[in-house]
């Protein structure tokens, strides 16, 4: 076990947690974007920085990825990490401000308006939906490409993957709306991503589409006995 | 061959030395990539023809780049038993003229930039005389270590680039190469190594500067089967080559030192990051490594220690974010070059996840002399916490550009200025800004500072990979700031958030300041986002993104303010601010390319009006102004400036000769109503005539005072005749007469009259321009005695007496500002036989006009230069000699010059038998403000506003009253200033519009794609120097009406814009100067 101090409260954890479980374990919310429990930690965001306690002066690191360190004293809503945190909502609302996940937390931080602005944009750049399907789906097919504020998430050359298998994790993990499925009429649909699959409706609540690829596969697994 | 034994290294050796130093001519070209850019494979090929066609026998051989980058391509010839000469700027066309002297057993000396007459192998600490059997050297050619550039320089890591073949494993074994790792292999152990490296003091030369036995250490202890060892080669900042150079000339130097690394660490695989963008250093790096693995370097059993190791080479597509240790690695990986967060280190999980260990190029190619010579003869160089030396690609606005190779720890200064050459065409040096895009400048007042990397650090730079970027003071700071966040902006990953949207904001911010767009506050916001970008990044880039505007804002804020509140770029670089660089430049904001192109149409009354409406002393200024708007002329960068002051005097003195038509003073007056307020003006200088003339214009009829006998101030009791005639002066005095304001001489303010009194008979503002009239004490004893003399007093005397003074027959000025110039060419003139001014620092450093300096030269002033006066030597009352002080030039003071230092036991004695102070001058403000109230700066000047308004809202003041002794130009535009200051208090009006500050094109004809006139600038025609000395006429001669004409025909027409191109007549200049 590791002794960690958070917020002023000594806590014993199991090695290997970051900052963030640790935290949220022991009823700490620390805000996040960029973080599920279902994925890889990305760091990205930087809305879930805390202030660690470093000689000679603190240091802001991301808890969704610092590991608890033996005798780390960790403040998780110092001035410190309340002047990044309210820095970093104001920067999304640049593009973002209409966004309402982005209108919440500029709420939660008191900021009325973004001292400048730039090209409206849905995507904040979370990646959740790159890492899920990589990650969950295990089919990568979409990705981040370019760099700085060209940065976008798309499939390989910008056009339809072979390998997207018509899930919709992507759409569901995606926490702006930016990602979108288009119903084309009956029993077609066409993806964020420019692809376009035959799909069925859930036989119990009516609502939610998969393409019948993989339900084909998961009726094999399951006669398989998988 | 595979070399397992010292023996077969020896071997190896001696091939290598037959081919260093063959016993016949050997001929060797500088090909790295800087002296391919420059032409070298021309030149070799040139070479080959030649060397074919006269079937000479000679050895021609390519080598690696030495540094002297302003001089490439460079061809070295080396004659058995002769110097080593080095040829600079070489083209094919040279070739023949090369060859021909090597016929003749010569040295083309033309063309011959430096020698060597021996060279160093640093490894094995010897000495190698190319003189041997021969029949000694020769001096007409400097040695390298004779040179700014190369004498203060320790090259180390440099130490073969330029000197041997990088395709050639056997010259770099010749120079002592693989002697370290056989060592390092047979008789130490890793820990042994790791200590050397430790005790070496050698620190990560990317940037960051970790300490490398450390990092060793580290990797060294990691658990972990494999291991990996990383060069990381992708250097990527802007004007940064350090690398390169090496790479291209020495590649061994990075292969060994990776060997010796990963056989301290434990590691048995090696990868070398370079960027695809150095092919060249792909390719030698490629070869290397294979010569390396032939020879058993690499590959299995290394030297027989039962080492195996092996070298990739792994090609970055140019992101910039890559030269990040872990960016660098996810992209050898095959996954896109993002950073990711550590812990954990590299050191415990890096490349697959395994122990790796990251150094760049520099670092690794330093290894191979720490183990040859040891930890402790490394660290004799470097400071305490830093050992050994450190590369710089020196660039921008300095005379020798290069690669420059310092022990840690050399001043910035001595960088800059000795080995660096100083900042061509005169300039002055307003920064460098070191570790690129990641770094920060550093201003003139920190060129005293030791370069490492703690102090770089307070100082708001980094090290960084040592790319140092010289700005002259054309260099505008938000636009530099600008330039470098639009680098890291585009270069940024886009992972996180504060990096990738924080500096896009920064650089809209950035960008709107110097579109003119700048709000208040902006700087502020800068400042608070800047610092949070840097906490909350997630890798290096981000966090040291900021960097360049913080510290151009810490140092440079002025200029920040300057385009956020006065829209205006004081270096004269932002477009949308800058009408055009003389105009910007002219603290009168005078319309210099309408004047100068409407004398270019031979429009002269037209021109007159332009200046009037900023300057009422066009012939004053058109000889005695210091032109700073000529310093901006871009016309320089072709040949010489535009002869502007010339202009505006032909301008003046022809129209003076035509007669000024009346309608001039009519169009000038922009409100004819007499009924405005009465306005009292102290002192008829330029400062007071300038602000009654503006004021004149909108209607007053202000009252000068003027303590003197005569009006003018300074132009008339300080600025000698042979400079500005009298009649010249007074026929402006004139005009500003005739224009409505009424100048009463002989009435001392303050005496005969309080400002009280003047307010309470209704003059409602009140003026103050009364000068520096008082000379700074030299603080010397003997400085009371009869014929010690200050140079106001001497002046003023001269020019109120009519040229009739006395003067000593041996006459010394102390001091070097115009002021002593005046003084010494005055005395001259009124029979003195030898003058000598005696000034503490060097010519260069002077602060009087450079034209005056060589006026005053030519007319047999003698220059006493780093001399300071100690004391007056008298004899029965009268003065026998000047006692004085030898100085030197010691560090930098915070003015970027060196700071003069008394030289020991330097006591000597000037001859004379007079001395004239000329140290300075400050205002002389008592009686005349006494019992006002008004505040006073600690120097005894004036406080007031931008604008001129003092403390008491009545009164303004303006020119040397407010700044110390300043320039006419400057105080002509403080008039200006306080007139309209005036008019808005007097009117109570603030947002009124001056019709003269508004700067309009002319309707001029100009032709953007016709090329600029080939000739060069006009020279004006002097007074021979022996006949100046019998009196006081004018020196300088006014130019013809064809040569103002064709001299303003050079002018860039800076201030032409594409939407003007409609309006454009038909007619040319050529007209005018067919006329003419």
């Amino acid at each position: 076990m590791i002794n960690i101090t958070i917020d002023g409260r000594k806590l014993q954890v199991p090695e290997g947690l970051t900052i963030l479980e640790a935290a949220r374990e022991n009823g700490i919310e620390i805000p996040t974007l960029c973080y599920h429990e279902a994925l890889e930690p990305y760091a990205a965001c930087r809305l879930c920085v805390v202030e660690l306690e470093r000689e000679p002066k603190s240091q802001l690191v991301a808890s969704c990825v610092y590991p608890c360190e033996e005798g780390a004293v960790v403040h998780t809503d110092s001035e410190m990490v309340r002047r990044s945190r309210r820095t970093t909502v104001e920067l999304l609302m640049a593009s973002s401000a209409h966004i309402p996940l982005i209108q919440e937390l500029a709420a939660q931080m008191g900021i009325a308006e973004p001292r400048v602005r730039l090209e409206s944009n849905d995507c904040i750049l979370c990646g959740l939906c790159v890492r899920a399907c990589k990650e969950i789906v295990g089919v990568s097919a979409i990705s981040l490409v370019n760099r700085g504020v060209d940065k976008k998430v798309k499939p390989p050359f910008e056009i339809a993957s072979r390998d997207c298998i018509g899930c919709s994790t992507c759409v569901f993990v995606c926490p702006t709306g930016a990602i979108k499925l288009e119903d084309i009429g009956e029993p077609k649909l066409v993806h964020h991503w420019a692809s376009d699959f035959q799909v069925v409706q859930c036989r119990i609540c009516g609502d939610h589409y998969l393409s019948p690829e993989p339900i084909t596969d998961y009726e094999r697994l399951f006669a398989e006995g998988a | 061959m595979r070399i397992k034994t010292l023996e077969d290294l020896e071997k190896a050796r001696e091939i290598g030395t037959r081919s260093l130093y063959p016993s016949k001519t050997k001929i060797m070209v500088g090909m790295a990539t800087c002296g391919l850019a420059a032409g070298a494979q021309q030149v070799y090929d040139a070479l080959l023809d030649e060397i074919d066609k006269r079937e000479l026998d000679v050895s021609l051989g390519q080598v690696g780049c030495i540094g002297w980058c302003c001089r490439e391509p460079l061809v070295d010839v080396l004659v058995p038993g002769k110097p080593r000469i080095t040829y600079g700027e070489m083209t094919a066309q040279k070739v023949p003229e090369v060859l021909e002297a090597l016929a003749r057993d010569e040295i083309a000396k033309e063309l011959a930039i430096g020698r060597l007459d021996g060279d160093e192998n640093l490894i094995e600490g010897t000495r190698r005389s190319y003189l041997a059997g021969g029949t000694g050297t020769t001096n007409t050619i400097p040695l390298y270590k004779e040179l700014d550039l190369f004498k203060n320089q320790l090259r180390i890591v440099l130490r073969n680039c330029g000197f041997i073949d990088p395709k050639s494993i056997d010259e770099y074994i010749a120079r002592g190469g693989y002697l370290a790792l056989y060592n390092a292999l047979t008789s130490l152990s890793p820990e042994e190594v790791i200590d050397e490296v430790a005790k070496s003091g050698l620190r990560g030369r990317g940037g960051a500067g970790f300490p490398t036995g450390l990092k060793w250490k580290l990797t060294r202890q990691a658990q972990g089967d494999v291991k990996y060892v990383i060069c990381n080669a992708d250097e990527g900042d802007p004007g940064a080559y350090m690398d390169r150079s090496v790479l291209e000339g020495d590649p061994h130097s990075v292969i060994e030192g990776m060997i010796i690394g990963a056989y301290a660490i434990g590691a048995t695989e090696g990868y070398i990051y370079v960027r695809a963008e150095y092919p060249l250093a792909v390719e030698i790096l490629t070869t290397a490594i294979q010569q390396a693995e032939e020879y058993g370097f690499l590959g299995e059993n290394i030297f027989g220690s039962g080492m195996d190791f092996r070298i990739h080479i792994s090609k970055g597509a140019g992101a910039f974010v890559c030269g990040e240790e872990t960016a660098l690695m996810a992209s050898i990986e095959g996954r896109t070059g993002e950073p990711r967060p550590r812990p954990p280190f590299p050191s415990q999980s890096g490349l697959w996840g395994k122990p790796t260990n990251i150094n760049n190029v520099e670092t690794w190619a330093n290894v191979p002399v720490i183990i040859a010579r040891g930890g402790d003869w490394y660290h004799q160089f470097g400071t305490e916490r830093s050992g050994g030396t450190k590369i710089f690609s020196v660039v921008g606005n300095i005379n020798n550009t290069g690669l420059v190779e310092v022990p840690i720890g050399t001043s910035l200064g001595n960088i800059v200025f000795d080995i660096g050459g100083g900042i061509p065409k005169g300039k002055k040096f307003k920064a460098a800004q070191l570790g690129g895009p990641s770094g920060g400048c550093i201003p003139k007042e920190h060129l005293n500072v030791p370069i490492d990397y703690t102090t770089l650090q307070e100082l708001g730079a980094i090290m960084g990979s040592g790319g140092m970027v010289i700005c002259d003071d054309d260099t505008c700071m938000v636009e530099l700031a600008r330039f470098f966040l639009n680098f890291v902006q585009e270069e940024s990953c886009g992972k996180c958030v504060p990096c990738r949207v924080g500096t896009k904001v920064m650089l809209e911010v950035l960008t709107r300041i110097t579109e003119g767009q700048g709000q208040e506050g902006d700087i502020e916001y800068l400042i608070e986002l800047g610092e949070e970008i840097k906490r909350s990044s997630l890798c290096g880039l981000g966090q040291t993104a900021p960097n360049p505007v913080l510290s151009t804002i810490r140092y440079f804020r002025d200029e920040y303010e300057a385009h956020i509140r006065d829209k205006r770029c004081p270096a004269g670089v932002c477009q949308d601010l800058v009408y055009a660089p003389c105009q910007n430049e002219c603290p009168a904001g005078q319309n210099v390319p309408a004047y100068v192109s409407f004398i270019g149409e031979g429009r002269f009354e037209e021109a007159l009006e332009v200046i009037l409406d900023r300057n009422p002393f066009p012939s004053v200024c058109g000889r005695v102004c210091d032109h700073p708007c000529e310093a901006k002329c871009r016309r320089s960068q072709i040949d010489d400036p535009v002869a502007i002051r010339e202009l505006e005097r032909f301008a003046a003195d022809y129209m003076a000769a035509e007669g000024i038509p009346s309608a001039i003073y009519d169009r000038l007056r922009a409100e004819t109503d007499g009924q405005k307020p009465k306005v009292a003006i102290v002192g008829a200088g330029p400062a007071g005539l300038s602000c009654a003339y503006f004021l004149a214009r909108l209607g007053y009829r202000p009252t000068v005072f003027e303590k003197l006998p005569v009006a003018g101030g300074m132009l008339a009791v300080g600025i000698p005749e042979y400079r500005l005639p009298k009649d010249v002066l007074n026929r402006e005095v004139e005009f500003i007469e005739k224009m409505g304001v009424e100048i009463r001489t002989g009435v001392s303010v303050g005496e005969d009259v309080t400002i009280p009194e003047l307010y309470q008979r209704g003059h409602e503002a009140i003026f103050i321009g009364v000068g520096a009239h008082r000379g700074r004490k030299l603080n010397i004893p003997g400085e009371n005695l009869d014929g010690v003399v200050d140079a106001v007093d001497f002046l003023r005397a001269v020019a109120l007496s009519g040229h009739r003074m006395w003067v000593g027959h041996r006459v010394a000025v102390v001091g070097g500002g115009n002021a002593a110039i005046d003084v010494a060419r005055t005395a001259l003139r009124l029979g003195a036989d030898e003058v000598t001014i005696v000034y503490r620092r060097t010519r260069n450093e002077m602060p009087a006009q450079r034209s005056e300096i060589e006026d005053a030269v030519a007319e047999g002033i003698k220059l006493e230069l780093l001399v300071t006066p100690a004391q007056v030597i008298s004899q029965n009352g009268a003065i026998k000699g000047l006692e004085c002080l030898r100085m030197r030039l010691g560090e930098f003071d915070r003015s970027g010059r060196r700071r003069p230092e008394p030289v020991e036991d330097s006591r000597f004695r000037l001859d004379v038998d007079m001395v004239i102070s000329a140290i300075g001058q400050i205002p002389d403000t008592t009686p005349l403000l006494n019992g006002l109230g008004l505040e006073l700066d600690r120097d005894g000047t004036i406080k007031v506003d931008k604008d001129g308004r003092t403390t008491v809202p009545y009164i303004f003041a303006g020119g040397d009253a407010v700044t110390g002794p300043a320039t006419v130009i400057q105080a002509i535009a403080a008039g200006e200033r306080a007139a309209v200051a005036i008019d808005q208090y007097l009117s109570k009006n603030n947002s009124k519009v001056y019709l003269w500050r508004e700067t309009k094109s002319p309707d001029t004809p100009f032709d953007p794609e016709a090329e600029p006139v080939p000739y060069g600038r006009l020279e004006t025609t002097k007074l021979a120097p022996d006949e100046r000395q019998s009196g006081f006429a004018e020196v300088e001669e006014v130019c013809t009406r064809k040569a103002a004409v064709q001299e303003a025909l050079r002018c860039l027409r800076c201030d032409y814009r594409e939407e003007q191109a409609a309006e454009v007549p038909a007619e040319t200049g050529v007209l005018a100067l067919a006329e003419a």
